[in-house]
């Protein structure tokens, strides 16, 4: 109720500035709905939009893969992380800007070379995530699943995987934040269409309605997926932790 | 009694940062025969907890001869260590199943245990939504549903408040009795060893000092006064090496002594 409440006010916040202003410098939500509108009714949204999302879906995919193992590796082994935090830190701080620009040189201006991008400006935070909860593995519970005759599979997959799950889940909400923004960039130098692509087209024709009402699309996709999927999957799974008050 | 945990000249030494090597069990021998309940009397750091790992097979790295019959080694520890994402049953469940209880006998055995320990309407909450006590008796329930033939206990009471950890002692005596299991529980709290046992091993510095046999008889009542004075003798006489505090249940004033308490004006006073 409060979410729809601050949606609201946001809306009318957005119409009140934007009467000050002039509409090709700043249109209120009311013009930028109706030039969304046009552009969905004729057509010219869904190739864009569902070119984006493969680029979202498998950038994370990639990057999870990437990520996910290297975390494990720097909580299991403290050589490695010795070794590997460094670089971590190196891939976190590179501009995503930078790897697109490599990887478009190297890969060429290819569908490939927009998804290792995005996995790999992603990969980073996803391994901090994971090695966070590798490391927060509580031993405890590996002793007791040892008294009560656990095999080392059983262990894996019903005390370790557990533990370790929620922050997979976080790091996959987390890259995705990242995600959403690198897709669009990588979009705008080295890909024909997109959502990422759109909005550089419009910029460069100066209209402004466009490019909000592209932007105003891409936020409202994102709410979608995070309320209507990402927040009820979460809900389902971690159902037995208790709720945090303060 | 025949024995079911025979030790003999157990030692177990970690080495410390500095490399220097510290020496925790010193040429331990101990014999617990079946259907005995042994506690282990020792303050933090004496030992005891290791001595349990050892027994458990947790810790396979020891010098000295271990040998641990009458079937599977059941252990509660200090905290519940339930696991959080499971429900109360399906805690139960994760215990049955790596143990390979055969199916058709788990909603029996659960059903049982459950019921000793008051439990049987939890089944379906998670750990974090039952009290601490609560908890831990599952975690008993847990380690009673698989059936060992040796119970492990590592001071499985002291973490909760007095009032819940005297109830489960008693739940715990009461099925003690009726099961006959081996118990060797590990506590620092004289009392609750005299309240327990049969027998008590004082431990300190890794090795046993003294042997207490405890002829106090069962059932055994938590306000006894026989337990509240074998405690008491048991501090004097290693009060340097356990615990020092003897924790009885709340005394039962009499009410002679409850006028005496009185200041004496207010007893005339309220005679008028």
């Amino acid at each position: 109720m409060l979410k729809v409440l601050s949606i609201v006010a946001a809306l009318i916040v957005w119409g009140l500035v934007s009467l000050t202003l002039p509409p090709e410098l700043f249109p209120g939500p009311i013009e930028t709905t109706r030039v969304l509108w046009g552009e969905i009714a004729g057509g010219r949204v869904a190739m864009d939009v569902a070119m984006t999302m493969l680029r979202v879906v498998a950038g994370l995919l990639l990057a999870l893969i990437m990520g996910i193992p290297v975390g494990i590796l720097m909580g299991l082994n403290r050589r490695a992380e010795g070794v590997l935090d460094v670089w971590v830190m190196v891939g976190l701080t590179v501009p995503s800007l930078c790897y697109a620009i490599v990887a478009f040189m190297w890969f060429g201006l290819n569908e490939t070379a927009a998804i290792i991008a995005i996995a790999v400006t992603a990969a980073p935070s996803i391994t901090i995530n994971i090695w966070e909860g590798v490391k927060a593995i509580d031993m405890k519970l590996v002793a007791m699943a040892r008294v009560f005759e656990a095999t080392r599979p059983a262990i894996v997959r019903r005390v370790l995987l557990p533990q370790i799950f929620p922050y997979v889940m976080a790091s996959a909400r987390f890259g995705l934040g990242i995600i959403w923004k690198i897709t669009v960039l990588v979009e705008l130098i080295g890909r024909p269409n997109g959502v990422g692509f759109k909005l550089f087209y419009w910029y460069q024709l100066a209209d402004m309605r466009q490019v909000l009402a592209w932007t105003l699309l891409f936020t409202i996709i994102m709410l979608i997926i995070e309320l209507l999927i990402l927040k009820p999957i979460e809900r389902h799974l971690f159902a037995w932790r208790p709720q945090v008050t303060v | 009694m025949n024995p079911v945990i025979e030790v003999a000249s157990l030692r177990k030494a970690f080495s410390g940062r500095d490399g220097a090597s510290r020496t925790v069990l010193k040429d331990l021998d101990l014999t617990v025969g079946a259907g005995e309940f042994l506690c282990v009397l020792g303050a933090s750091g004496c030992g005891k907890s290791t001595l349990l790992n050892v027994l458990a097979g947790l810790d396979k790295v020891y010098e000295g001869r271990v040998s641990v019959s009458g079937g599977r080694v059941g252990y509660l520890f200090q905290e519940p260590r339930l696991l959080p994402w499971l429900t109360a049953e399906r805690n139960l469940d994760f215990a049955l199943a790596n143990c390979r209880v055969r199916t058709s006998r788990w909603s029996e055995l659960k059903s049982r245990y459950l019921a000793m320990t008051g439990l049987s309407a939890y089944r379906d909450y998670y750990p974090h939504q039952i009290s601490g006590g609560m908890a831990q008796r599952l975690a008993l329930v847990r380690a009673l549903c698989v059936e060992p033939g040796i119970l492990l206990m590592d001071e499985p009471f002291s973490g909760l408040d007095e009032i819940t950890a005297q109830r489960i002692r008693s739940d715990l005596l009461s099925i003690w009795e009726e099961t006959r299991k081996t118990i060797v529980f590990v506590t620092h709290s004289a009392y609750e060893a005299c309240f327990l046992a049969d027998r008590i091993l004082v431990m300190s510095g890794g090795a046993f000092r003294q042997e207490i046999r405890v002829p106090i008889a069962r059932p055994r009542s938590y306000d006894d006064l026989a337990i509240f004075d074998l405690s008491r003798d048991v501090i004097r006489a290693f009060g340097d090496e356990i615990d020092r505090e003897a924790t009885r249940p709340v005394e039962p004033v009499s009410e002679p002594s409850l006028i005496e308490k009185l200041d004496r004006g207010a007893v005339v006073r309220m005679n008028i």
